[in-house]
């Protein structure tokens, strides 16, 4: 994992305040979400499932309209865009689905399946084609022996490579990858892991990396960003988000993923009683029914977004938190 | 995969057996349509009613036709009729029910669902004489009638097939790049149910030949040639006379092939069937 | 010395492809005492659901084939048993908790029904006892109202507590044996910690044996107390959790631990990937399967078996461990 410090200033892309409802009077699955992406930098979007990870993803891919908000990429509104702007912002925005068993179109070949984004978006011409796929094909550790091959005949290592070059053919700024390395044995994990590793350095891509696995996270991450049902409660450099999380929700993660129960936690009420969640108030803190650090203002009031160092009230930032902890008019009180 | 297939193909007894049975009917059709067989369909070469002798196996039928003959030129017509339909309603039924499920809920959709659902609830044998009335005659008539009602099944099944497909990630993947979704369904959807195709197209030709059978009874099957279905309607009367050469011929061959048919088709369905076997 | 709960010995199971013989689990043999838990870790293909499944007779019928010299349950020899019998003893002595608990679960029948069940077909007893019975067993893994869960359908309920469900049926008849495949593979972070702190609990309150299958050698360690690494059919190490983890005798083992990314407030080490990849059951290499991607390989790796190196049958199988 790196932390350059020469990653450009301007976001790469800029997520402002989207959302996404699925079933009209249920919960908002995106719930006002802000965050921005650096050119060069890997942003892990972490939280457990049904958290809303995904449906950031396929928003930023358009696959989904957003109910509100915007997408800006390279400072543009993809929203906004005529379908050949679109077209040339797609060609930048590629994804890594979880599955490669299912990602790849089963009655097609590999050399098909990696033709295909280069016809699409009429890079090169025929004779330049072949070659391009090749040496993607190459960079993700297989050969021209795969070509004509179709995808059920290699191992689900081998097929997330295969779907990973078909991202990485049309040469794309920033590469999404939802649950890259879920599905896959610890080793061949690995594998993937330090491929991305290389993809980083070596040809410098930026990364969305939607995982629920934090160790995985911590590998290849420069930053976190935290979704709990919906909503963005935080977003930090990953070295600080690792050692000390800002949000108390991050906190309880944190702890689970190393195995132990966080303090006070009182989340086991809800996994067993599905139907009886505590009511939340609308207006209220998503997180105040198993905050262990809740105050009485949480239950009430929903909190902005707050800077994790100086408690001034941010939309977006390098390290901010939505919580009341951290407003700087609150810690006075305390 | 497709070697795969074919092992466990070969593996099922009945199946192969069908498939046997099925490619010797073939022939015998080709071998007609090329003029080696069943010429003398129409010829008169003997005395009405003769029964089973080496010059005419199955015997004369009421004008004096050789039977065998007939049967054999007979074959000819059912792979005519049954690839005619099977083809073409597959064809039209694949486009009309991949669109339908592909544009699911959509106007697209409500419409190729409507125009089954009338073509479905029209009693089939008041349809096909309509159609040979206004075609006064036609001896395509039958094919159409058939082409025309036979693609709702085909639709229904790759309708639904198609819905379960879109929603695969393979699908999304191509979205995500913006492929437009006429190329998508044709690359990327459509293939995937080719296996599915191949079960039901043999089911078509069976229902075809079948229903070959049932318009020759009521006077809308073949107009020019000779099929089993009409030396079968031919036979109702004689058998009462005790003349059951057509009778025999032409049922036992229809049989055959069917029985032929169904069991290539389950086999071939297994066979395809990839899921309940451990990767 | 006593008894152990489950004795599985030189364990074979195969399948025929195309006239040749597929290994898939290679004469292992292990023994697991009553009140501990074993951890069966490997990575997919490598063997360990068809151990369980050879254990349990579950295997198809037709297709696969299966031979040892004895799998005894608290001594008694269950492999010999026909086919009834070895039904009869599933959910009563040695009971199994899979995967996918959405598919394992029958949508149609309330938790209660299908809890109800098992011990009915095993025990018997009136609707009261099984009742009563059934009650009982859901609070025992955790639910704190057992009668609104009894009540429940599979799809009322989150993933968590139809796991939870699963171990209900799985325990109702206080089995001997209790093999869990996979349990907490589809969970998350928090669920995952309460189903394993419930099947900690389970198990020292019936002083179960348990057979813990499961590729993610870190939940292996928060309840195993002892550790066995398969590769491609073979028992690669068999060892304590805590000896595996402070220093792997086995090559496998320790590529495999360094394989696992670490979360570390400071950087973290790197993840390490063991080169090659894991070879497809009809293509196994001869001697010890693991040799063409060891580092540590030499000439009679390649051409015989290595023998696990402990006198009690554990240790590491490999001529060279570290």
């Amino acid at each position: 994992m790196t932390m350059p410090g020469h990653i450009g200033n301007a976001p790469l892309l800029e997520v402002r305040n989207l959302s996404l409802t699925f079933h009209k009077g249920k919960q908002p699955a995106v719930d006002r979400v802000s965050f921005s992406i650096k050119a060069g930098s890997t942003v892990g979007l972490v939280g457990a499932s049904g958290a809303g990870k995904s449906s950031v993803a396929r928003a930023i891919l358009q696959l989904v309209k957003p109910d509100s908000g915007e997408i800006l990429f390279k400072g543009k509104n993809i929203g906004l865009m005529d379908p050949r702007a679109l077209k040339t912002a797609r060609q930048s925005i590629q994804m890594v689905f979880q599955d490669p068993s299912v990602s790849l179109s089963p009655k097609r070949t590999v050399e098909q399946t990696l033709m295909e984004p280069l016809q699409h978006f009429e890079i090169g011409d025929a004779e330049s084609r072949p070659e391009k796929a090749l040496q993607i094909l190459r960079t993700v550790g297989l050969d021209q022996s795969a070509m004509h091959r179709y995808p059920h005949q290699f191992s689900s290592g081998q097929q997330q490579r295969i779907a990973i070059a078909r991202a990485l053919v049309t040469d794309p700024e920033l590469l999404i990858a939802d649950e890259a390395v879920a599905s896959l044995d610890v080793s061949i994990q690995a594998q993937i892991l330090l491929l991305i590793q290389k993809l980083q350095t070596e040809l410098g891509i930026t990364f969305l990396f939607i995982s629920h696995d934090l160790a995985v996270i911590r590998q290849i991450a420069s930053e976190v960003a935290v979704l709990y049902r919906g909503q963005l409660l935080e977003q930090s450099p990953a070295d600080r988000f690792f050692s000390q999380p800002a949000h108390p929700y991050s906190k309880t993660l944190l702890s689970f993923a190393k195995g132990e129960t966080p303090p006070g936690w009182t989340g086991d009420k809800w996994h067993l009683h599905r139907g009886q969640r505590p009511v939340d108030e609308p207006s209220a803190c998503v997180f105040a029914a198993f905050c262990p650090d809740k105050l009485p203002k949480c239950e009430s009031t929903e909190p902005a977004m707050f800077s994790i160092e100086s408690g001034n009230q941010h939309v977006t930032g390098p390290q901010c938190v939505k919580c009341h902890l951290y407003d700087e008019v609150n810690s006075h009180d305390h | 995969m497709t070697r795969d297939t074919w092992q466990r193909l070969k593996s099922d007894r009945f199946g192969m057996g069908g498939l046997i049975v099925v490619s010797v009917f073939a022939l015998i059709a080709l071998g007609v349509w090329s003029g080696l067989l069943g010429q003398d369909w129409s010829e008169v070469s003997g005395q009405h009613f003769e029964g089973a002798s080496a010059e005419h196996w199955f015997g004369t039928n009421l004008i004096g036709q050789d039977i065998l003959q007939r049967t054999l030129f007979g074959t000819a017509t059912a792979f005519e009729v049954g690839l005619l339909v099977t083809v073409c309603s597959t064809l039209l039924g694949t486009v009309l029910g991949g669109l339908a499920g592909w544009y699911s809920h959509g106007w697209l959709d409500e419409i190729i669902l409507w125009l089954k659902g009338v073509l479905d609830s029209i009693p089939f044998y008041l349809f096909a004489a309509a159609v040979a009335f206004a075609l006064q005659g036609s001896p395509w008539a039958m094919h159409l009638a058939m082409i025309v009602t036979f693609w709702t099944t085909t639709a229904r099944i790759i309708r639904g097939e198609v819905m379960r497909i879109k929603e695969r990630e393979f699908i999304e993947a191509a979205r995500a790049i913006g492929l437009p979704g006429i190329k998508t369904i044709f690359r990327h959807v459509l293939p995937n149910t080719y296996h599915i195709l191949l079960v039901q197209g043999t089911i078509v030709f069976v229902a075809a030949i079948n229903t070959e059978v049932i318009l020759s009874f009521l006077g809308l099957g073949i107009q020019d040639g000779v099929s089993w279905g009409l030396m079968l309607a031919e036979s109702s009367q004689e058998v009462l006379g005790g003349h059951f050469g057509n009778f025999i011929a032409a049922g036992s061959s229809l049989f055959l092939l069917m029985m032929g048919f169904n069991l290539l088709a389950d086999a071939l369905q297994d066979a395809l069937d990839t899921r309940g076997l451990l990767g | 010395m006593k008894t152990p709960a489950l004795k599985v010995d030189d364990l074979s199971v195969w399948f025929e492809k195309s006239g040749v013989r597929v290994p898939v689990v290679d004469h292992i043999s292990f023994t697991i005492n009553a009140g501990d838990a074993t951890g069966l870790v490997g990575e997919s293909g490598c063997g360990k659901t068809m151990t369980a499944m050879a254990i349990l007779g579950l295997l198809p019928a037709s297709g696969f084939g299966v031979s040892c010299a004895g799998i005894e349950i608290n001594g008694r020899d269950i492999s010999r048993l026909n086919a009834s019998r070895r039904r009869a003893i599933l959910g009563r002595d040695i009971a199994i908790i899979f995967q996918q608990p959405a598919t394992a679960l029958d949508p149609v029948f309330t938790i209660g029904q299908q809890v109800g069940a098992v011990y009915r077909r095993h025990f018997g007893g009136g609707k009261k006892q099984v009742r009563q019975t059934m009650l009982e067993t859901l609070e025992s893994v955790g639910f704190k109202q057992a009668d609104d869960i009894a009540a429940a359908y599979p799809h009322q309920l989150s993933g968590g507590m139809r796991q939870l469900a699963m171990i209900a049926m799985a325990t109702v008849c206080k089995p001997a044996i209790i093999i869990a495949d996979e349990p907490t593979t589809a969970l998350d972070g928090s669920t995952r910690t309460l189903i394993l702190h419930q099947l900690k609990h389970l198990q020292a309150l019936h002083r179960a044996a348990v057979l813990f299958i499961s590729h993610d050698l870190g939940v292996v360690r928060q309840i195993c107390r002892n550790v066995m690494v398969m590769y491609c059919g073979r028992i690669m190490e068999s060892t304590d959790c805590e000896s595996l983890f402070s220093h792997a005798r086995h090559p496998y083992s320790a590529g495999l631990l360094s394989c696992i990314p670490r979360i570390s407030a400071g950087r973290p080490e790197p993840v390490s990937a063991i080169p090659g990849q894991v070879p497809s059951a009809g293509d196994l290499p001869a001697g010890c399967h693991f040799a063409p991607r060891c580092t540590r390989a030499e000439a009679r790796c390649h051409d015989s078996v290595p023998e696990p190196d402990d006198q009690t049958g554990g240790g590491a199988a490999c001529f060279r461990p570290l």
